[in-house]
């Protein structure tokens, strides 16, 4: 067992919140929610993490979700107000230079690609969109996706390669890929297996295996056979190869695999956060995980959990109750 | 999968708070009392029943919903899919043919007189589908038609010809306007044919596009006009069903809009539309293969009652989609600026959907055209334009990837064939046929004079011109909790 120790509580009073994401270096924390405005939480010199910097007059509705471009020189924000704000620091502070718009309703999640080269966003308008970044800074609408059949949750783009995931209402994960000679994203793998809303996925640190959570209250960890199923039977697929069922007593809403130390945390309605981890000589093609710690962290819903990517055991999670929390893993 | 173009399938219709909302249209019911507690509706299998006060129950009429209804509504646009099933139907279609025949039996009132008007895209795709020659393939439709009760069968070319003729000179009337009177908001011109983007415009981004489309009808509503306002009166104000094949399932609701419906006949300039697929489902349906149809004629009723003619397609330069940017760019090119372009060159932009074309002199560009096809680019085209950054003088816009030959109702791919060899082969069809000219038709001068009362005309303005209505977002309650 190990147990996650609270490192500090992070005091907005600024209502709900949705979402944070860590800066691509973990030197600074973003955090979104029904305020309408972004926080920057940075460390002091005396080590505690104070907020920094607040970012307004973006978005006339709840901001959803945030994420650092790689580089760390972006920030985009997705807002039920359907569009996505590009933040950005060329005059010294951030400032939004570019408005994304095109969805017909609340976009729900916002994400780079590794190259920094795409975004891409979804929304309850059932759609997947993908964005590039030309030279001048404009964002051109390079792909409207429209494979989902309900509202979609969530996109998340592979750790390193053009390829994208999104999850959805339907209860389906979608896999995407740059196709150059169509000039589009096409959708190539359907996921199916939850039997209700997929709330969240996570790549693991080399993009084959992805796990997604949803409100069946299970999590499910998906591998990719490159050359077919069983191995060597026909073209590449993506198996469920692990359900973790019975951890869980109400939806659970994000969920983050570590890049660093391969652990998995979950963000649940029950005001949990819980950390797996994959048992030692697990079979790759049907491994198991133990449940290493669960922990009441909040006092309403939990909706994300984020590894800090370069401190490992490092965790910020955010919730309805208004707080964010930092925690350490320890073993 | 959707018949309607890209741009109208994105949708308003679910969420998890608000599980499937399909429609918010108000019921209307006719009160015969006022009750102060208020009335009962109990629900059962066959329907809703109001109980009244004294206990006798009443049954609760079924809200119809029109697709009038749905386009004059911000909100979805799919759940007009299923109007339109009842309203623009095959079935529909085969009805009024039935009842047709029935009434010309029967010799009690007077029968319709229905006329089909063919466009060229889904005769294309259907002449791939069966293997035949685009001209032998409209020979047996005209045949199927007339087996199935049609009076007429007739080529839209004339109209597309018209739609042409009236943007290029909209055109230069925005152009001249911009450069000798400032006027702001009319340029770039964007294009008007497609009712996909101009239902999307409408809904989305209302007033700040609307200026910039053409107000130029379709060419599928200039034919309806040419029907029911010239063909009807020249054949002794007869009463005519007008029906028209098209691409795409966003045809039918242009059909559809009060624009386009007449008070005066009480009826609507394209009465029923029917598509590519339709065709293919309804052939299937009765065992016919098309092939072995006789050859059946066309008819010119703008000429003459007694007119017939086989069969002669012909294309136009530029796209598939009505070759509107080539037509426009060539006839500005010289009006304006006194050059003859011969072949113009387009450039592609992010991807082949996007195309652009400029005329330039001395290093200065004095024309800047697009083609921009498909949802993804129509975006972009709108961002460009909110943001200012559009530098172009005219947009050809359709909502379908790859315009009107790949419009969402056309037949859809063979198993083991994919969308984009299907396109490239109807593509390769609609090039292969001789090239029209509109400035050379005669009977296009002769309505001009005998129709329009000339091309300057207020008639013509009435008749061959329309206009976009914004559609004001409503804010739906159950949605703004955040």
């Amino acid at each position: 067992m190990g147990k996650l120790e609270l490192v500090q509580s992070l005091k907005t009073d600024s209502g709900r919140i949705w979402n944070v994401s860590w800066h691509p270096k973990g030197t600074a924390l973003a955090s979104c929610g029904e305020d309408k405005s972004i926080r920057i939480w940075t460390k002091d010199l005396r080590g505690k993490w104070i907020n920094k910097v607040v970012l307004t007059d973006g978005h006339k509705r709840t901001i959803r979700q945030i994420a650092w471009s790689p580089s760390g020189n972006y920030l985009a924000s997705a807002s039920f107000d359907a569009t996505t704000c590009i933040w950005d620091k060329k005059c010294g502070e951030f400032e939004c230079n570019a408005t994304l718009e095109g969805h017909d309703n609340e976009v729900k999640s916002v994400a780079w690609s590794s190259s920094g080269l795409f975004l891409a966003t979804c929304s309850r308008d059932k759609s997947v969109w993908v964005w590039e970044v030309n030279d001048e800074d404009e964002y051109d609408c390079t792909s409207v996706i429209n494979s989902h059949t309900q509202d979609v949750k969530k996109v998340v783009f592979h750790p390193s390669d053009n390829f994208l995931a999104s999850c959805s209402y339907d209860d389906t994960i979608k896999l995407y890929k740059d196709e150059p000679s169509e000039f589009e994203w096409i959708c190539y793998e359907t996921l199916k297996g939850h039997t209700s809303t997929v709330w969240s996925i996570s790549y693991d640190s080399t993009g084959t295996r992805l796990a997604s959570c949803s409100d069946d209250c299970t999590v499910k960890i998906w591998k990719e056979y490159p050359t077919g199923f069983p191995p060597g039977n026909g073209g590449p697929t993506w198996k469920c190869i692990c359900t973790l069922d019975g951890y869980h007593d109400r939806t659970i809403y994000d969920i983050s695999w570590c890049h660093s130390t391969g652990l998995i945390a979950t963000a649940c309605g029950d005001d949990c956060i819980r950390v797996f981890k994959e048992d030692a000589g697990s079979d790759s093609d049907a491994p198991t995980f133990s449940m290493v710690t669960k922990e009441k962290g909040h006092n309403q819903d939990v909706n994300c959990v984020t590894w800090n990517p370069e401190v490992p055991g490092l965790l910020a999670s955010c919730s309805d109750d208004g707080d964010i929390k930092l925690w350490e893993f320890k073993k | 999968m959707s018949r309607f173009s890209g741009a109208l399938q994105l949708t308003d219709l679910d969420d998890f708070i608000t599980p499937s909302q399909e429609c918010i249209k108000p019921v209307k019911i006719e009160k015969k009392t006022t009750s102060t507690t208020g009335s009962k509706i109990k629900i059962q299998e066959d329907g809703y029943f109001q109980i009244e006060e004294d206990g006798s129950v009443q049954k609760l009429q079924k809200v119809e919903i029109t697709l009038a209804d749905c386009l004059a509504c911000s909100g979805c646009i799919t759940s007009a899919e299923s109007v339109l099933v009842t309203q623009q139907s095959q079935e529909e279609l085969l009805r009024v043919f039935e009842e047709n025949k029935r009434i010309k039996l029967d010799g009690t009132s007077a029968a319709k007189l229905i006329i089909v008007s063919l466009s060229i895209q889904p005769i294309l795709s259907l002449a791939i589908r069966y293997q035949l020659s685009p001209n032998d393939c409209v020979s047996k439709l005209a045949q199927y038609f007339k087996q199935l009760g049609a009076d007429m069968v007739v080529d839209m070319t004339i109209a597309d010809d018209f739609a042409i003729l009236e943007t290029q000179r909209e055109f230069i009337r925005r152009y001249r306007a911009t450069e000798t009177d400032g006027v702001q908001n009319v340029l770039p011109m964007l294009a008007s044919s497609c009712p996909g983007w101009v239902c999307y415009a409408e809904k989305t981004h209302g007033s700040y596009i609307l200026p910039y489309i053409a107000t130029t009808k379709s060419p599928q509503q200039i034919m309806g006009s040419l029907i029911k306002d010239y063909v009807c009166c020249n054949l002794g104000n007869r009463s005519i069903y007008h029906v028209t094949v098209m691409p795409c399932y966003d045809k039918k609701l242009e059909a559809s809009r009060e624009d386009f419906f007449s008070e005066e006949t009480e009826s609507r300039d394209v009465d029923c539309v029917i598509t590519a697929i339709e065709l293919e489902q309804m052939l299937s349906r009765d065992g016919i293969e098309l092939s072995s149809l006789d050859n059946g004629k066309l008819c010119q009723p703008w000429i003459s009652k007694e007119s017939e003619v086989s069969p002669a397609l012909v294309k136009h330069i530029g796209s598939g989609s009505g070759g509107y940017a080539d037509h426009i760019f060539k006839y500005a090119a010289h009006e304006l600026f006194g050059q003859e372009c011969d072949s113009l060159e387009y450039k592609n932009l992010r991807n082949p959907d996007f195309r652009e074309v400029i005329l330039e002199k001395d290093g200065k560009v004095l024309l800047r055209f697009a083609i921009a096809n498909g949802f993804r680019n129509i975006q972009n085209l709108v961002q460009k334009l909110k943001r200012g950054k559009s530098l172009y003088h005219y947009v050809e816009v359709m909502a379908c990837p790859s315009g009107c030959l790949n419009g969402g109702a056309q037949v859809r791919p063979k198993e083991g064939r994919t969308v984009k060899d299907l396109v490239i082969e109807v593509e390769q069809l609609y090039s292969s046929l001789p090239c029209h000219s509109p400035e050379d038709s005669k009977i296009i001068k002769q309505l001009y004079d005998n129709w329009l009362g000339g091309q300057d005309s207020d008639k013509c303005s009435g008749v061959l011109h329309t206009q976009y209505h914004e559609i004001a977002k409503i804010p739906n309650a159950l949605n703004i909790k955040w």
